[in-house]
């Protein structure tokens, strides 16, 4: 399958070692996974993501994960071609890895050593001399919050804290692109949103880019410079935020009563209304739709109780286009 | 607060945060890597960078392999002879001491971070996929090595200090020399079936409970071997030749393994088995096929690791 994306930055790059200026951050063309046992992960994928913050959309086993492994190049594809950063992910996969901060999904830090230690040391193993490890250790749990707590063994930190934990061994080696498969993986509200914050700093104040896997449209969709949707390891969707947001403009009107009524109304007037709990949702198209539906609740005299502009959160988009 | 620092508040805001700075040092590359790991499960093997409790086997470990060096130390002081051999060391005393420090340690090494699931985030660095094994059986060997050849530097230096002359001082020399190829080899062996048996399980307890009844059983069953097969036992008074069963039944263990090919090698000291005699090359086989067995099934290991 191919998908034409209106993300494509510059020509590509020519080939050669070291990360290529202009080249986009991630570019798959057709790449395919299967597992033995005809398992399909990835499926003749072929996309392209450019610098920025950009959310890894879909189901639980969509092919997220298989994605990152090929990523990192840990796992050849079946077929099709993989590059991050200009550098192809089959031949050059340490050189990726030197410049990319991977935070897993799962847990995977030890409990017994302090916060400082681990993260000093697996600074070490980016390739950091010891003296810099140490001080980028330190410097990257200030940044995500632990500075206080970073002498204390990591087994006694809440969830939230280990999160925090884990995107700092990401952070630690100054990378290019971090990739964070589920960083909100076990947190509660307060923790998820606290967590996507300090990605979209990163992200946006650090310059680092940023794709970052989700399996919850909503939660990565307010962090998001781009989005890419798989699900059974094909492209469903891959687009910018801002594209997403001009066909979601909707005109959000409530009324105490008669709302069959006013749905048949506007309906005729030619605005398709859809009714969503007590509400309707109007296409907003131009400036006049204010208009039209204002004059068309007080045609019918209807009680106005809300009337409000509202931002089609994406997951409706997709849960249209899928349907 | 610096008069800058003040201007900038003044100007319309506090700067709380100095905000990210890259990195624009250095970068070491693979090699430099493997090193700084080898050097940190070097670290670890031995309890440095744990707390104290980690640190109380290798201590002791150590201290009591010591101790035939320090009681042959004072016996040549004495005026007598040196008491232990190079080759074999006190040999019973040494199989004991590996089997804890091996089983105590080698889960130190790897299944501490089996259990917390730590290997993804080495792979995800610029390391090739069988680096982390690697890394962590040279530290072990190492930490092995040291703990086997210590002692018998001590041994010599101990030796040496009361020997009459350089004549005595080349003797001395040239009979260490082999003692401490030998302890190259049981390193070796040792703390790759160590690394092999203990990469099995993330539980600590399974790993050190499969590494000692493995080195334990093993070695009782060769000296069982040994006797039934009429060995250097009752029959003999230890003194006649030994049967082809006992000559043959150092090889089901590590231990008699590493004291056959000892004795092949042209080891002069009393052993646990009797002297291989012709069968000598069939223990330089068992110790290859053992150490071939222990690393095929390491790297077969993170093979599959690194992949899940």
């Amino acid at each position: 399958m191919t998908a034409q994306l209106p993300l494509r930055a510059g020509p590509p790059g020519t080939p050669g070692p070291g990360p290529r200026a202009g080249a986009a951050v991630i570019e798959t063309t057709a790449l395919s996974k299967r597992y033995p046992g005809a398992v399909t992960a990835l499926d003749g994928l072929t996309l392209q993501v450019e610098p920025g913050i950009t959310g890894l959309v879909g189901a639980n086993g969509a092919g997220k994960s298989t994605l990152i492994k090929i990523l990192l190049g840990l796992l050849p594809p079946s077929s099709g071609q993989a590059a991050v950063l200009g550098l192809d992910c089959v031949r050059e996969g340490q050189q990726i890895r030197a410049l990319t901060g991977y935070m897993p999904e799962h847990d995977c830090l030890p409990p017994d050593v302090t916060a400082t230690e681990f993260v000093t040391h697996l600074g070490r193993m980016s390739g950091l001399p010891p003296t810099a490890a140490k001080e980028r250790a330190a410097e990257s749990l200030r940044h995500v919050g632990l500075y206080e707590e970073r002498y204390r063994q990591i087994g006694t930190y809440s969830t939230g804290m280990k999160q925090r934990a884990k995107l700092a061994q990401a952070l630690v080696g100054d990378p290019r692109l971090m990739l964070l498969d589920e960083p909100t993986n076990g947190l509660d509200p307060a923790g998820r949103s606290a967590m996507l914050d300090l990605v979209a700093r990163i992200g946006s104040e650090f310059g680092i880019s940023m794709l970052v896997s989700s399996h919850l449209l909503g939660e990565v969709e307010q962090i998001c410079d781009m989005l890419v949707v798989i699900d059974g390891g094909r492209l469903l969707r891959a687009d910018s935020m801002t594209s997403f947001t001009q066909v979601s403009q909707v005109l959000l009107v409530e009324v105490d009563e008669g709302i069959a009524e006013l749905a048949a109304e506007l309906a005729a007037r030619g605005l398709r209304p859809r009714q969503e709990e007590r509400a309707l949702l109007v296409q907003i198209a131009s400036a006049a739709t204010y208009d039209e539906v204002r004059d068309t609740v007080a045609d019918l005299g209807l009680p106005l109780h809300r009337l409000e502009q509202r931002r089609r959160r994406v997951e409706e988009l997709f849960r249209e286009e899928t349907a | 607060m610096t008069a800058e620092n003040g201007a900038l508040a003044g100007a319309g805001g506090v700067i709380h945060d100095i905000g990210y700075r890259r990195y624009t040092g250095p970068r070491l590359g693979r090699p430099a890597i493997v090193r700084a790991l080898v050097w940190y499960s070097l670290r670890s093997s031995v309890g440095i960078g744990r707390g104290a409790k980690a640190k109380i086997i290798p201590v002791i470990a150590f201290a009591v392999m010591c101790l035939p060096a320090v009681a042959n130390a004072v016996a040549v002081a004495q005026g007598g002879h040196r008491v232990v051999p190079y080759d074999t060391y006190i040999f019973q005393l040494r199989v004991l001491i590996m089997i804890i420090f091996v089983a105590a340690q080698a889960p130190e090494l790897v299944s501490r971070d089996l259990r917390s699931h730590v290997l993804p985030l080495y792979f995800c660095r610029p390391l090739r996929r069988l680096d982390y094994p690697l890394a962590k059986l040279t530290a072990f060997i190492l930490a092995c090595l040291a703990l086997i050849e210590i002692p018998l530097l001590l041994l010599y230096l101990g030796t040496i200090a009361q020997a009459g002359g350089p004549s005595a001082i080349w003797d001395q020399t040239r009979a260490l020399i082999p003692g401490l190829l030998i302890g190259l080899l049981w390193a070796v062996l040792l703390a790759s079936i160590g690394l092999a048996l203990a990469s099995l399980s993330g539980r600590r307890a399974y790993a050190t409970g499969s590494i000692a009844i493995y080195f334990f059983l093993t070695w009782i069953l060769a000296g069982l071997l040994d006797s039934v097969s009429g060995g250097r036992g009752p029959v003999t008074g230890g003194l006649g030749p030994a049967t082809a069963g006992a000559r043959l039944s150092g090889l089901v263990s590590p231990f008699t393994t590493l004291d056959g090919v000892r004795q092949w090698l042209g080891g002069r000291s009393r052993g646990p088995i009797p002297p291989p005699g012709g069968y000598g090359p069939l223990y330089g086989v068992m110790f290859l096929l053992l150490l071939a067995a222990a690393l095929g099934l390491l790297v077969a290991r993170y093979r599959k690791a690194a992949i899940s």
